[in-house]
């Protein structure tokens, strides 16, 4: 009896000891979050809700150059997207489509050549990699700007400068090609970043494995093929995410140089035109937004799988 | 099958303003075909660097290096047809074992079959058959040592070099690889060029040891001829452990004293010392020529490290006005504790050199 009355105790004492380490358990767990709580707020206040109302516009028919309250709609604005009258979004759509993976393709070359290049001791290595960075450090209109005025421009232009100097006749680049204009401009400015990332991850490098692969017999690009580029293919994967995120959202470059012509209008050129560059159409420029949103999620995937696969396979 | 001959090889490093560095300095070295000669030699000592530049991953900067007869300072590693184990194994992070060991094959242009088979064949002696699917990050320690060793065999090339590749396993592991590394090489008969820091690894693998010092060599020899008769001050004091007891003994006439105790020596070495104009000397004891007597060098014990078979006494001696350590073996088990006043005599060789230059007294190797 007496036996039984000790075990129920020694029962008690041991959930209550249980409930004390879940309770100090909870505790850290808030001293670990506490502190974050500020950033998460803040970044759901100017991000998440705004994205949730832009989801509500696009479901409706609002325009600003009207005075009728704006109406609920439905999935009108993304039936309507397949229509003949929305034929400029399925345009800007293809632009952006092409204009990204070429800038972001263009970049990683141009940018994993100039880390080879740097990825060597020489005098003045530290100088001639700041230099290299600078294009990156431009604000994208002053880099549209320049560009404009100074290389491209048909009459003054120093590229023109130089076709005439051989004998060739000048081109009005903006307007013949207006794409390719607006892709070296943003090659340009990226391949710096690629450089630094693809930098990062040659440096990386263990010596002694290149040397193993010297005196294996590997040629040098055999060592570059066979054992450098499988291990740069995170820092590719990273390159090709970062730069597809930013280059996907490029406006500055478009408004700049080509300033609204067909041929170079990409979707967030195209959305701001239809909303609040004139065209008032926020609701259906809502839907377009969020179409972007679904597509860069998209391509991302794509781009990296493809990526993935492409080193994989090299065996 | 090959032999090497470095030919006054140096590796200088910083001309100019700097100041020049001799990393090797005129290396003179001939090694037999089949043999297994160790490089040794503190860090910094430049024994790395030699084996580099044998591999071709250094400039030689004067001198040449041969392997047959041919002249390779010149050409790049691949045009030697040699192997090298990395101490940290080098192997490839993206390639599976088997990729890592018929990656040279696959180089060299050897057809897919015959590549698999003879990676088959380097993972049998190596019991490394079920992990051949498997990327380096996935295996021991030991296993990746197993596997860069794969590599290097299954090219079947003139020369292995070897460069500390051990030193990243346990001391059970090193051990136990270390007589199968041993055993590989005598059933292979390839020449193979192995470096460590560690005198003991250097003693019981190789034929003949080289120890370096500064880029200097300093003697190479089998490893009894090293132990029994050091060329020099270095190579007495960095072969065996514990070390050689090295006492600074200036010179009365032509005897030598530890303290006030004569030290036996033999009569050539009291003959040169006697037309030397040398004053001050070092002698040369090993623990185990020391040993307990009723008169002889009185000391008083200070450590006892008792290792079952046998146990070296630490014990502190006046000598010329200060205490120096010196250290005796004795065998089996003892009595002696810390703070015991014993009487140590001296009952083996004795190497006597000069303080200064530190050369040998009396004969040598």
């Amino acid at each position: 009896m007496s036996n039984a009355v000790v075990d129920s105790d020694a029962g008690t004492t041991a959930t209550s000891r249980a409930d004390e380490v879940k309770r100090l358990e909870r505790r850290e767990g808030w001293k670990r979050r506490l502190p974050i709580l500020p950033a998460l707020i803040y970044t759901i206040v100017v991000t998440q809700i705004p994205f949730l109302f832009t989801l509500f516009y696009s479901l409706t028919d609002w325009r600003i150059d009207k005075v009728e309250p704006r109406q609920f709609v439905g999935i009108e604005n993304y039936t309507s997207l397949t229509s003949e009258t929305e034929k400029f979004f399925r345009d800007a759509a293809w632009v952006s489509v092409q204009m990204t993976v070429m800038a972001v393709l263009f970049s990683l070359i141009v940018g994993t050549l100039l880390a080879i290049l740097l990825d060597r001791q020489f005098f003045g290595q530290g100088f001639i990699r700041t230099l290299l960075i600078t294009p990156f450090l431009v604000m994208p209109v002053v880099a549209g700007l320049m560009w404009k005025t100074q290389m491209l421009n048909f009459n003054f232009g120093i590229i023109n400068w130089l076709r005439n100097g051989v004998g060739l006749e000048s081109v009005e680049y903006a307007t013949k090609h207006p794409m390719a204009s607006v892709i070296l401009v943003l090659v340009w400015q990226w391949s710096p970043f690629m450089m630094l990332i693809v930098l990062a991850g040659l440096q990386g490098q263990d010596q002694s494995v290149l040397e193993a692969a010297r005196v294996d017999g590997a040629s040098t690009f055999g060592i570059f093929r066979q054992i450098t580029l499988p291990q740069l293919r995170p820092f590719l994967e990273l390159g090709t995410l970062l730069g597809a995120i930013y280059l996907i959202q490029v406006y500055d470059h478009i408004e700049v140089i080509v300033g609204g012509q067909p041929g170079a209008n990409n979707l967030p050129f195209y959305i701001a035109q239809r909303s609040i560059g004139g065209g008032n159409r926020f609701g259906l420029a809502s839907t377009y937004s969020i179409i972007v949103v679904i597509a860069s999620i998209i391509i991302a995937n794509i781009g990296l799988r493809v990526l993935s696969n492409l080193l994989e396979d090299d065996s | 099958m090959a032999e090497v001959r470095y030919e006054k090889a140096s590796r200088i490093y910083g001309f100019g303003a700097v100041g020049e560095v001799r990393a090797v300095n005129q290396l003179d070295l001939d090694i037999a075909d089949g043999e297994l000669l160790v490089l040794v030699g503190p860090s910094g000592s430049g024994k790395s660097t030699a084996l580099r530049m044998l591999a071709g991953l250094e400039t030689v900067n004067e001198g040449s290096i041969f392997i047959n007869d041919v002249d390779v300072t010149l050409k790049p590693p691949q045009e030697r047809d040699i192997a090298m184990v990395f101490q940290n194994y080098a192997l490839y992070p993206s390639m599976t074992v088997a990729e890592n060991m018929g990656f040279a094959l696959k180089q060299a242009g050897v057809s897919k079959s015959d590549r698999r088979q003879q990676v088959e064949e380097a993972a049998r002696i190596l019991d490394l058959e079920p992990y051949l699917d498997r990327k380096p990050k996935n295996l021991s320690g030991g296993q990746r040592q197993r596997v860069a060793m794969g590599r290097a065999i299954v090219r079947s090339p003139q020369v292995f070099l070897m460069d500390e590749p051990l030193s990243n396993l346990d001391a059970k592991l090193r051990v136990q690889t270390r007589t199968e590394l041993v055993d590989l090489q005598a059933r292979l008969g390839t020449t193979m060029v192995y470096v460590t820091h560690d005198q003991v690894e250097a003693m019981t693998m190789g034929h003949r040891v080289a120890v370096l010092d500064h880029g200097v060599l300093q003697q190479v020899d089998s490893p009894r001829t090293l132990y029994s008769q050091p060329a020099n001050l270095f190579v007495a004091g960095f072969i065996g452990s514990p070390a050689m007891n090295l006492i600074e003994v200036d010179r009365s006439g032509d005897t030598l004293s530890i303290g006030t105790t004569a030290v036996p020596l033999p009569d050539d070495v009291s003959a040169q010392i006697r037309s030397s104009d040398v004053n001050t000397f070092v002698v040369g004891v090993r623990p185990e020529h020391l040993g307990l007597t009723d008169d002889g060098i009185p000391a008083s014990v200070t450590v006892v490290e008792e290792l079952g078979s046998e146990a070296f006494v630490h014990t502190e001696v006046a000598h010329q006005g200060g205490t120096l350590t010196v250290v005796v073996r004795v065998e089996g088990e003892t009595n002696i504790r810390r703070g015991d006043s014993i009487s140590i005599g001296v009952a083996g060789p004795v190497h006597v050199f000069e303080a200064q230059s530190g050369i040998r007294l009396g004969a040598s190797a």
